[in-house]
């Protein structure tokens, strides 16, 4: 199929990239072999969930121009549908999965068409008031487990229910829904959708001159968006066996996910990648480091918000923006 | 009467809340900035007032002016030192920057206080109660109600009453206007977020009488003031006085009104809940608020 | 130029924190050192209490490590694990943070990289639930000392044992202890009628501990013949508690229970007092109510309130052990045992009687060791009968204390009232203290 074809391709990205992305993907491949310790790799496993939870945001984010900080429902949503119909019917991940990401798409369709009334800060601060209210709504909703969470039941190695002992099939597991989701994402950037977004973002008015209903292509973005971030949200189900509100649905997941996309450079493919690969190590590795410093606790956060307030000042696309200004070009 | 007791309390809250939003909706109102460390002003006044409380051992009533000094200085510090590049791009980068300077000086606080909760132990008000026929009232509390009223009040003086007031609305209304009249609308930007700065800088101090102080405080205050500056129309400060008295109301009755009736479906654990639904729907339904879009 | 330098940035990126990686892997035990890994929140919000308990921990290593014959106690003559020729333990320390990922994360490391022969922690029964998991998968054995949660021995794990007892047992101790009021068995008072005591609300915060807490609270309260007028779950981190307790005065109940950490038990009571709240009986189940600086910040105040507790330094009536243990707390931190922290001490001390029991760091033999395991009432210094764990993990020998805050001349005290025949003074009935 043209899509498929469409996916795979690459040839708009200069030899260099593709050259260097390429040597990525054999790295990433090879990495459980290259004897890295488990901390080493359960950061792994996190860079590849956060790159594609960037990714997703950066379809309504990046290159739709509206910066959202309500991703975490989504990912709440993912994985408490995994978790609530394990527990509660032992139904395998395969169906839940895609149930959860059916969920998301129904539940972002419905706030989104309120939502995408607003625009620039209103619609920021929106987002963040339905994450909170569906947080809200779960910590106390008896049927998802309210505040204690949901703890789901050890099954040892399964692919039924995705569940394993080792390690190192979590990660094939989440490295095969990031290369899905990086050739989706090359694929969307070129798609119809795609282009309309960018015409948007440049210019909404003129766009809708054009014929291009704005509000819903907004929200087919804010939709595909949620399904990226609650398919991640499904795997932390079964990674962590254990979910509660607090965790998967906090808003410092929210802002993490905005943080990295935008670090990286919004509206481009690299970006949330290089975002994740940034923040994902520093906060693991910095955070276990600077925990036994208590007097230094919160200096790396105080290092990303300098960043960020760096970028923004003066280049607000990202690591990416720069490397491009660079090199003169855009993609 | 518990009805009666819980508006009450609404009011006594709903004074601070409108306090506490009056910044943000002056900085909006002048410049069309959303000021996402807002919150975190908030917070680094009640440090403020805590930290001069420990080691000067003065009544925390008594810092209320350093408060808002500090807040002043954080607003000026804020506005020269980032905010003024925020404004020459797109609203993206504009959002980013108050937003990374709100996490930047949320670890601050983490790194220079640690994540442990402070409170105030000692004040003239502390743990003493008022009593008025059948209410029972914080003493606190209602002295930082009749304190943020009065704030309220003498900002207000400032902004209708005297030049410098008249100019900083004559840049809200309109910018380009002002500065062919001669307004350095530069100037007024900075003055905004000093006034800004001054007023959630002087609410925090009110706030640590009572509240517990910690690094995260902010998140929470700053969706309440989201909340009233929405309800109450970005940029008007009528609005985000009643719309704080509103807010305060909101989130006393709510959970009451689920006693009254008997269900515990409503309750105290969506007292928050309400306040982000009342912004959701206020800002979808009705975005210039109460009394927005005119000053 | 322009190649090598996209290329070098983007392989860099990535490399910097990943390569970071094999710098900070574990070191391998020296010949005659039993690492034990130890998860606690020692950043955060619980910071406080995660210095508590490894306080409590490095106490207990101490002693079993060295040679303290003076403290009566099995492990202080020890100086390592006698049957593994006195190799000594060394605890790895980690900091959860209060997040479950993140402790479930440092699991893995612990056990992988550092190798340890098994876990301790976690306080947060969040943290302990999914680190515990990470234990039960890789068959690595954990004891936990401090997490009250019923539901983590109801899993089925073949390698969780857990030393302190849970909610349940403590809400019943609460109960019989209600129960007792009427009966006229509470020091110091007279037979109190059922009536006056009927009414029950609670405040529970609300994450895994509180809102367990609360099941258990209706449960009992159905069980023992109370009712339920109010029950609120409450998010602890909420800076205002007015509008809740509101709702706890408006449904007008005889006693009020609170499942709290430190900053809401201290911010309910202040706002209760301001509003003259008068309940017959005020009940805070451990955690906020027990930790010094509620009585430090509140001060007479709190005159009147029991607290569900699992040790106070007047258990040395009944415990020599702890007197003298205490006491070397005491002058080495500044602050006696807690709850947490001796409870952190008891699980180290297991652990060492665990292992010289095993005769081996097999986790097998340990598994079969501790499903044996008995440690006699004297050995402890919290007033339990012992340490045996039963099918479940769970140690069947562990009871509870309530204690009542009483200002006596100035000072605040802790006094016993339960069980009755460990009372220590009067109790103070009703409770008045806010009116």
């Amino acid at each position: 199929m043209g899509a498929i074809r469409e996916a795979f391709d690459f040839s708009d990205f200069p030899l260099v990239e593709r050259i260097g992305f390429g040597i990525f993907c054999l790295f990433l491949l090879a990495f459980p072999w290259l004897g890295m310790d488990s901390f080493g790799m359960a950061v792994m496993i996190q860079f590849l969930l956060f790159s594609l939870f960037g990714m997703g945001w950066n379809t309504i984010g990046g290159y739709g121009g509206q910066v959202e900080l309500g991703k975490a429902q989504y990912v709440g949503i993912g994985a408490y549908t995994v978790a609530v119909l394990m527990v509660r019917w032992d139904i395998p991940y395969w169906f839940s999965m895609p149930l959860g990401v059916l969920i998301a798409l129904g539940y972002s369709f419905l706030i989104g068409y309120p939502l995408f009334r607003l625009k620039g800060h209103y619609f920021a601060i929106a987002t963040i008031a339905t994450s909170l209210v569906l947080q809200d709504i779960f910590i106390n909703w008896n049927f998802v487990g309210a505040a204690k969470g949901i703890e789901l039941p050890i099954k040892g190695n399964t692919f039924l229910y995705m569940q394993f002992t080792n390690d190192t099939y979590y990660y094939y597991f989440i490295l095969a829904y990031f290369l899905a989701g990086v050739l989706y994402m090359n694929w969307f950037r070129k798609s119809k959708l795609g282009y309309q977004l960018r015409m948007i973002k440049i210019d909404e008015e003129a766009a809708e001159s054009l014929g291009i209903d704005a509000r819903w292509c907004k929200i087919k973005a804010y939709a595909i968006a949620s399904a990226f971030v609650a398919v991640g949200g499904s795997f932390i189900a079964v990674y962590n066996l254990y979910i509660d509100p607090e965790s998967v649905m906090h808003l410092e997941l929210s802002i993490m996910i905005a943080l990295m996309a935008m670090l990286g450079g919004a509206a481009s493919l690299w970006g949330p990648i290089i975002g994740a690969a940034i923040l994902v190590p520093l906060d693991r590795y910095l955070g276990s480091w600077l925990g036994g410093h208590k007097e230094l606790m919160g200096v790396d956060f105080m290092i990303y918000a300098a960043i960020i307030m760096f970028i923004a000042a003066f280049e607000p696309r990202g690591i990416w923006g720069i490397v491009e200004r660079y090199r003169g070009r855009r993609t | 009467m518990v009805l009666a007791d819980a508006f009450i309390q609404g009011i006594l809250m709903g004074f601070l809340f409108a306090l506490i939003s009056l910044g943000l909706t002056i900085i909006f109102g002048v410049m069309d900035i959303v000021n996402f460390a807002h919150g975190e002003f908030l917070m680094l006044g009640m440090y403020t007032a805590y930290c001069l409380s420990i080691s000067l051992g003065v009544d925390p009533l008594v810092t209320l002016p350093l408060c808002g000094a500090v807040g002043a200085l954080l607003g000026l510090v804020s506005y020269y030192g980032l905010v003024r590049y925020l404004l020459r791009g797109p609203m993206v980068a504009q959002l980013l920057g108050t937003f990374g300077l709100m996490l930047f000086l949320r670890y601050l606080a983490v790194f220079l206080w640690g994540i442990d909760y402070r409170m105030i132990k000692k004040g003239l008000l502390v743990g003493k109660s008022l009593t008025i026929g059948p209410f029972h009232l914080d003493m606190t509390k209602v002295v930082c109600a009749l304190l943020s009223l009065v704030a309220f009040t003498v900002v207000s003086w400032i902004i209708f009453k005297t030049r410098v007031g008249k100019a900083l609305r004559a840049t809200s209304i309109n910018r380009e206007a002002a500065s062919y009249m001669g307004i350095k609308t530069e100037r007024m930007n900075a003055l905004a977020w000093a006034m800004g700065g001054i007023t959630v800088g002087i609410a925090g101090g009110l706030l640590a009488n009572f509240y517990y102080i910690y690094p995260m405080v902010g998140l929470l205050f700053v969706m309440i003031a989201f909340a009233t500056v929405a309800l109450g129309g970005f940029g008007s400060i009528k609005g985000a006085f009643f719309a704080g008295i509103l807010i305060g109301i909101l989130e006393t009755v709510f959970p009451i009104i689920g006693h009254l009736l008997k269900t515990s479906i409503i309750g105290p654990q969506y007292k928050m809940t309400i306040v982000y639904l009342a912004y959701f729907l206020v800002v979808v339904f009705r975005p210039r608020g109460l009394f927005g879009w005119e000053q | 130029m322009k190649k090598g330098l996209f290329l070098s940035l983007l392989v860099l990126a990535v490399a910097m924190g990943l390569l970071m990686g094999p710098f900070t892997g574990g070191v391998p035990a020296k010949a005659k050192e039993i690492k034990i890994g130890v998860i606690y929140p020692l950043s955060g919000a619980f910071a406080a209490a995660g210095r508590d308990l490894r306080n409590g921990a490095e106490l207990a290593l101490d002693v079993l490590n060295n040679r303290y014959p003076e403290l009566g106690i099995s492990i202080a003559k020890w100086e390592g694990i006698p049957s593994l020729k006195g190799a000594k333990i060394k605890l790895i320390f980690a900091d959860h943070r209060g997040e479950p990922g993140r402790g479930a994360d440092l699991a893995k490391r612990l056990i992988m990289d550092e190798k340890v022969v098994g876990l301790m922690g976690c306080y947060h029964s969040s943290v302990t639930k999914t680190v515990s998991a990470v234990a039960e998968r890789y068959g690595v054995p954990m004891i936990n000392g401090s997490s009250t949660s019923p539901v983590l021995t109801k899993r089925g794990f073949k390698w969780f044992w857990r030393t302190t007892p849970h909610d349940e047992t403590f809400t019943k101790d609460l109960f019989e202890f209600l129960k007792g009021l009427t009966e006229g068995k509470v020091r110091g008072v007279k037979a109190v009628p059922k009536e006056e005591i009927k009414r029950i609300a609670y405040a529970c915060e609300n994450t895994e501990w509180g809102s367990s807490v609360a099941k258990v609270i209706e449960q009992m309260a159905k069980e023992y013949g109370f009712d339920v007028v109010k029950g609120i779950l409450y998010s602890a981190k909420s800076p205002d508690l007015t509008t809740e307790s509101q709702a706890l005065v408006a449904a007008k109940p005889d006693c009020m229970l609170f499942t709290s950490y430190i900053s809401d038990a201290i911010l309910f009571v202040r706002t209760l007092k301001s509003m003259k709240a008068s309940p017959k009986v005020v009940w805070g189940q451990d955690a906020g109510f027990e930790i010094p600086d509620f009585r430090a910040t509140l001060g007479k105040d709190v005159h009147g309130i029991l607290t569900r507790t699992v040790f106070i330094p007047k258990v040395v009536k009944v415990k020599k052990a702890a007197g003298k243990i205490n006491a070397l707390f005491k002058k080495r931190y500044g602050t006696d045992l807690t709850g947490a922290s001796g409870r952190a001490f008891v699980a180290l001390q297991t652990w060492a009687h665990v292992l010289n029991a095993a005769g081996s760091t097999d986790p097998k033999a340990i598994q079969k060791v501790a499903k044996e395991l008995f440690i006699p009432a004297e050995e402890l210094i919290m007033p339990w009968g012992g340490v045996k764990f039963d099918k479940t993990g769970q140690n069947v020998l562990g009871t509870g204390l309530i204690g009542q805050y009483q200002a006596k001349g100035g000072k605040v005290e802790l006094e016993i009232v339960y069980p009755f025949d460990l009372a220590t003074a009067d109790m103070v009935y009703p409770f008045t203290t806010w009116k």
